[in-house]
């Protein structure tokens, strides 16, 4: 027996066509994932990202028909070989359509749902309901009916009723789609905590670069079915290419410091965010005085 | 949603009552309804449900369900009444001729009609409205062994149709946006004008169905032993009074065979 830990993720050119389409909506991706990274991953419409969740958590090949092709492992176990009910005790998931994915009429009831399925006592249930509330800060909405929630508060609830399971890997499709900007940060503060106190692996699809880059290890891009590369944020922002080329919008305060870098006028490691900017901005200044006495 | 079937909450004891109990109710209340056919008992039976509704301090919402079954129940009665030929000739309803007779057999025959159909029909709304459709559900499914997914069906159902509205009324407004004409219609035309946004409700509703049914399955659902977090009691007041309207129905079936009341 080998004394190898196993990786939380391992795909391994996983290529999957949905049917009635020629096209592959992922086309031999592979790629690792250790316990307790957190993972961004990002892409234009279309890219496959919505496809390698469905991956992830079993749903491909168990539940969506199509051509399945290559392996994931989940904790060395097949997704292929593992029933999807198995797989859902390791990966907890959140989709892209919150509206969609609530399943009970109030939202006590929508988190207790999983926990119930799962079998859980009673006590367990309520206890594990106040802490998951708690955790993503929506203690207040627990008596409220589900259909009356905005989408923001739907995704919240999403998120709350997966936690709730305690999975060791979570993934989420776009889970701050409805959210404003604030809200934006209040859930991937959320996704942080769970992360680094919880040691929970994280893999989260995201169109709000700006926002997503200061919170990842490391960002996956897709486009059109095919790794773009896997990198961690600051190596991403030294070849914005990789982004502009595939139609992606580079964060500004990144954008800004990168063009006064080829300039000559910013020597620093590159920003994600403001306040980097700002002491690299404040830092380049004070050298170009310097130089010039 | 119709406000018919909605949940109202009050702290009475009609509230707090098993919904096995009132579920039962509901079906005694039926069975009475077709033992009878004396208008008379049919009105008591009603008024009961009135009191019931009363009690539980959601008359003033009810009342607009049981005017609705009025109506119902006389339109009802109207065509009902041209149908029973049997019994004494009254009168008809074109003077001098012979066409549309009314019978005694005929207006008693109809009153009773109508009033089952309102004695079936009003139970419902305040069973609804004392009781969380979802503790009913998991009565049946936990006492009544009715399959859980069969009853977790029923209760997504409900919560969809909130949703579905919604999709609809979004596809109706980007029809229209696109000069698709529903107002200033007739009745049949604005039929054959709906006809066209059926399709993309239709697509629509089966992508929920089908996310709705990853996101069930990526939270264990079907794994087998299922626990639940409100665990509903069947206490003695329930006992008490389950066994007491049972006893009365025994009652009224004897006195009914006996002849006393029919
Ligand atoms: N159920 C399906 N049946 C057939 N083709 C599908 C299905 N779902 C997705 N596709 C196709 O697979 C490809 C990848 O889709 P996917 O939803 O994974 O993209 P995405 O990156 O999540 O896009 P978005 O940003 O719009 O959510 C697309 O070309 C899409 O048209
Ligand atoms: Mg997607």
């Amino acid at each position: 027996m080998s004394q190898t830990v196993n990786p939380a993720i391992l795909v391994e050119n996983l290529s999957f066509s949905y049917p009635n389409s020629e096209r592959k909506a992922l086309h031999e991706v592979g790629f690792e994932i250790q316990s307790g990274e957190f993972i961004g991953v990002t892409g234009p419409a279309g890219a496959g990202k919505s496809t390698l969740i469905l991956c992830l958590n079993g749903i491909i090949p168990h539940f969506q028909s199509g051509t399945f092709q290559g392996k994931v492992l989940i904790n060395g176990r097949d997704t292929f070989e593992t029933p999807c009910a198995e797989i859902s005790r390791l990966v907890g998931s959140v989709f892209q359509d919150p509206e969609a994915q609530i399943v009970a009429p109030s939202v006590e009831d929508e988190i207790a749902f999983g926990l119930e399925n799962f079998g859980f006592e009673p006590a367990d249930i309520e206890q594990r309901i106040q802490e998951a509330l708690s955790l993503i800060g929506i203690s207040h909405l627990r008596y409220r009916s589900t259909t009356e929630l905005s989408g923001g508060q739907k995704q919240r609830v999403a998120i709350a009723a997966a936690v709730a399971l305690r999975p060791q890997i979570l993934v989420l499709d776009e889970p701050t789609s409805e959210l404003d900007p604030i809200g934006t940060r209040e859930v991937f503060d959320v996704l942080r905590k769970l992360n680094t106190d919880y040691h929970l692996t994280i893999v989260v699809v995201e169109q709000k670069l700006n926002v997503m880059l200061e919170y990842i290890n490391r960002l996956l891009i897709l486009n059109q079915g095919k790794t773009v590369c896997d990198l961690p944020p600051r190596r991403i922002l030294e070849e914005p290419e990789l982004l502009t080329g595939i139609g992606l919008k580079v964060p500004p305060v990144s954008e800004l410091a990168y063009r006064l870098r080829k300039s000559g006028k910013y020597r620093p490691e590159l920003p994600l965010t403001v306040e980097e900017a700002y002491c690299g901005i404040v830092q380049s200044l004070k050298n170009m005085r310097n130089n010039h006495d | 949603m119709s406000a018919v079937a909605n949940y109202l909450p009050r702290n009475t004891w009609i509230h707090r009552l098993n919904p096995l109990t009132k579920m039962l109710w509901s079906i005694i209340l039926m069975t009475l309804s077709f033992l009878y056919r004396d208008p008379i008992i049919l009105a008591v039976l009603f008024l009961s449900i009135a009191l019931v509704a009363y009690m539980a301090g959601i008359l003033k919402e009810m009342l607009p369900a049981f005017k609705g079954l009025l109506i119902f129940a006389g339109i009802f009665l109207l065509f009902q009444i041209f149908f029973i030929t049997e019994g004494k000739v009254l009168f008809y309803v074109i003077p001098g001729t012979k066409i549309l007779p009314i019978t005694d057999e005929g207006i008693f025959g109809s009153l009773a009609m109508g009033a089952r159909l309102m004695v079936i029909a009003a139970s419902f709304p305040v069973l609804l409205g004392t009781t969380q459709v979802k503790d009913l559900v998991i009565m049946l499914v936990e006492k009544i062994k009715i399959p859980y997914t069969y009853a977790f069906m029923f209760i997504t159902s409900l919560r969809f149709v909130p949703t579905f509205m919604q999709e609809m009324e979004q596809i109706v407004q980007a029809q229209c946006s696109r000069g698709h004409r529903l107002e200033n219609r007739n009745l049949i035309r604005k039929f054959f004008s709906l006809c066209p946004l059926a399709i993309p409700l239709m697509i629509t509703s089966v992508k929920k169905a089908e996310q709705l049914a990853i996101s069930m399955e990526t939270r264990g659902f079907g794994l087998g032993s299922r626990t639940y977090l409100h665990q509903i009691q069947f206490r003695a007041i329930d006992w008490g009074i389950s066994l007491g309207m049972l006893g009365m129905v025994a009652l009224s079936v004897y006195l009914n065979l006996q002849g006393i009341f029919q």
